[in-house]
């Protein structure tokens, strides 16, 4: 059974149409990630699996619970960390967990909690006078003091420095070992690559692609891009240049001074063949690269848009 | 968890919140003790109940037996401060009447047994307070000392007394303490709910709508502290009133339990609807101000209601303020009123303030939820 079902889920506020048609279903113990722009209804959909509104259509199924019969239930099941990160600021960390914790049936332990988000050291410090990043490990915190089955995460990382995103990052696959399942929304490419099993593409409140990180990226990759540049100048370029039109595995060339650009859909054999080329001639190629293709040329290539909006 | 023990929880949990935050001690404690003690060094006298006094000057200008017997019986009369242990002559009288060194110069007759005692006062004080009260002194002394000449025993004598179950008389300092306590009680509750509006914005609020609790328990636990913090103010200000000024306690522990057990839930019942239309601390705090001041001036806190303009008494009779005080005095300095009618028709308009204003809040809150996105 899986964890999670949302099925044709729809919501507007007024004229703004901000979910229309989503469906999709999340198995146990897996990273399923949230992306699209802003204002793609990520945080509205979110919601609504999380029981704070009511969809105007459609029905979400939280391990083959409904919310309008086990609201409770579902509420024991599931971890929220929401977008802007609400603490009782003038009480400890522990103090903090602890009150959460005196919320649930079942629980897990304050000091496990506190060392898996690394705020052991600073469990007598009101929230208050904690830095973002340790704000943010809190909230987390919070979400899996009930040892929840699925653990929402809305953005965890926006505004953090990129040593406290790979704090976050670390939770997150710790997390993941435990086999919590875990819903995630982000703003960025590199950290849906790197954590999720699976990345749902939202935008204008349907989903447009959704897949595994490599399977996105390979619906994507017609073309790969190739660049080398020349030692020798200008002419072993335009030489390069002309030998090369024509073979097969080249989609197109541009040339600027020393460098050349080429395109092609098996940059393998692309590459036999230039290297071939420049060996017979002895020209020395300084620099050769395979340009990576990443979520994030996916996102541009779905969406039309550029990350952030 | 058991009901109870989550509800010892989230009390805990927002004791600590509510006594780790600054401003909380300023304007609940701090501040509310520094107005008592301001406004009772200004009218409350020190304690000694702002007794009357008048300097006078006396003049005799043909002394002989009766007029000795006129002077004596005049210098013992209490309220009176003579200027001069001997009579000094009218010149000098009249030029202290002039500087206002004396509120007023006494002429004794000037032929022996009978004829005018005259009063003599600045024509500036002529119709003031002090004034009236020496010619009623000196008139009352002269009718006696009349029929005292005239051998007659008067028929009718007036003896004035106020009545109270109090052992002693209420005192200005008493009426303030007793205002200050049920202010700052009320004030307590009127800004308090501005935590409602700060755990919305924060979005504390839905954060806990996500768990499992019952929102329910929280709001109960809240009330609980807000009753802790209104119980140190009622005796934070009875200790200073007492030690600090002579304030005098005629408790009626019934009385009171029920005046504050009702004001604090009436008040707290008005900042809840206060929160639950105000979409910004600013907006809450703007809004619990005019309240408060429009209620602070007119229902009896620092002076009766009686001395109101007759225009403004039926505002004050709607006020909840104004029972809140009044029953609040019914406990702790009239020691009275658990039987009085007056007393229920108060503490009954109060907690109607309060059903209703927690019925609109509640309400409003109930439709705003749809909106809130």
């Amino acid at each position: 059974m899986p964890v999670l079902e949302v099925k044709n889920l729809r919501k507007s506020f007024g004229d703004v149409k901000a979910v229309q048609d989503i469906s999709f279903t999340v198995e146990a113990g897996e990273v399923f990630t949230i992306i699209g722009p802003n204002g793609a209804g990520k945080t509205t959909t979110l919601e609504i699996i999380e029981g704070l509104q009511p969809p105007d259509a459609g029905s979400i199924a939280v391990a083959g619970l409904s919310w309008s019969k086990d609201e409770s239930a579902i509420k024991t099941l599931i971890g929220v960390q929401p977008q802007s990160s609400a603490l009782f600021d003038l009480l400890t960390t522990e103090e903090n967990l602890d009150l959460f914790a005196s919320f649930y049936p079942t629980r897990k332990s304050t000091a496990e909690v506190l060392e898996m988000i690394n705020l052991t050291e600073h469990r007598s410090k009101r929230v208050k006078s904690l830095s973002g990043g340790q704000r943010q490990r809190l909230a987390i915190g919070l979400a899996m003091i009930n040892d929840p089955q699925v653990i929402f995460l809305d953005e965890p990382t926006t505004g953090l420095d990129p040593q406290a995103r790979r704090n976050i990052w670390d939770i997150i696959l710790r997390l993941k070992q435990l086999g919590t399942t875990i819903i995630l929304t982000t703003h960025y490419m590199e950290e849906a690559e790197k954590l999720s099993d699976r990345v749902c593409i939202v935008d204008q409140g349907t989903v447009i692609s959704l897949d595994t990180p490599a399977a996105l990226i390979g619906k994507l990759t017609k073309e790969r891009e190739v660049r080398l540049s020349f030692y020798d100048g200008e002419d072993a370029a335009a030489q390069t240049e002309e030998a090369l039109r024509g073979l097969p595995g080249i989609a197109r060339m541009e040339r600027e001074g020393a460098n050349v650009t080429l395109w092609s859909p098996e940059p393998e054999q692309a590459l036999y063949g230039l290297l071939g080329f420049t060996k017979e001639h002895g020209y020395r190629v300084e620099h050769v690269s395979i340009r990576e293709m990443s979520l994030e040329d996916v996102f541009i290539a779905f969406t039309g848009k550029e990350w952030r909006d | 968890m058991s009901t109870s023990a989550q509800i010892m929880k989230l009390f805990v949990a927002q004791l600590k919140t509510m006594f780790r935050e600054k401003a909380v001690w300023f304007w609940n404690l701090f501040f509310p003790v520094i107005l008592m003690v301001l406004f009772m060094v200004i009218f409350g006298g020190g304690g000694d109940g702002g007794d009357f006094k008048a300097k006078v000057a006396l003049v005799n200008p043909a002394p002989s037996a009766s007029s000795d017997s006129l002077e004596a019986g005049l210098r013992k009369i209490p309220v009176f401060e003579w200027k001069s242990e001997q009579p000094v002559d009218s010149a000098q009288a009249d030029a202290w009447v002039k500087d206002k060194d004396v509120d007023a110069a006494i002429v004794l007759p000037e032929n022996g047994n009978s004829g005018d005692i005259k009063l003599i006062v600045n024509t500036e004080n002529e119709s003031n307070a002090t004034t009236q009260a020496i010619q009623g002194i000196l008139d009352q002394y002269v009718q006696r000392a009349s029929f005292a000449a005239a051998g007659i025993e008067p028929a009718y004598r007036l003896q004035t007394s106020s009545i109270t179950s109090s052992s002693k008389d209420l005192s200005s300092v008493d009426f303030l303490m007793t205002g200050m306590i049920a202010l700052s009680v009320a004030q307590a509750g009127l800004f308090g709910m501005v935590d409602m509006v700060e755990i919305r914005r924060s979005g504390l609020l839905k954060r806990l709508r996500m768990t499992p609790l019952r929102m329910g328990l929280y709001g109960l636990a809240g009330m609980m502290v807000r009753f802790v913090l209104s119980f140190v103010q009622i005796v934070l200000l009875s200790v200073i009133g007492v030690i600090g000024f002579g304030a005098n306690l005629a408790l009626n522990i019934p009385v009171l339990i029920i005046a504050f057990f009702v004001g604090v839930l009436a008040f707290n019942a008005l900042g809840y609807l206060i929160s639950s239309f105000s979409k910004s601390i600013e907006s809450y705090m703007g809004v619990a101000n005019i309240t408060s001041f429009l209620m602070m001036f007119i229902s009896g806190v620092f002076f009766a209601t009686s001395s109101l303009p007759d225009w403004l008494k039926p505002v004050t009779q709607v006020l909840p303020l104004t029972y809140f005080v009044e029953g609040m005095r019914d406990g702790m300095v009239y020691g009275s009123g658990l039987f009085s009618s007056s007393f229920w028709i108060g503490i009954g308009i109060l907690a109607l303030w309060g059903v209703a204003a927690f019925s609109i809040g509640a309400l409003i809150y109930r439709k705003g939820k749809v909106e809130v996105r």
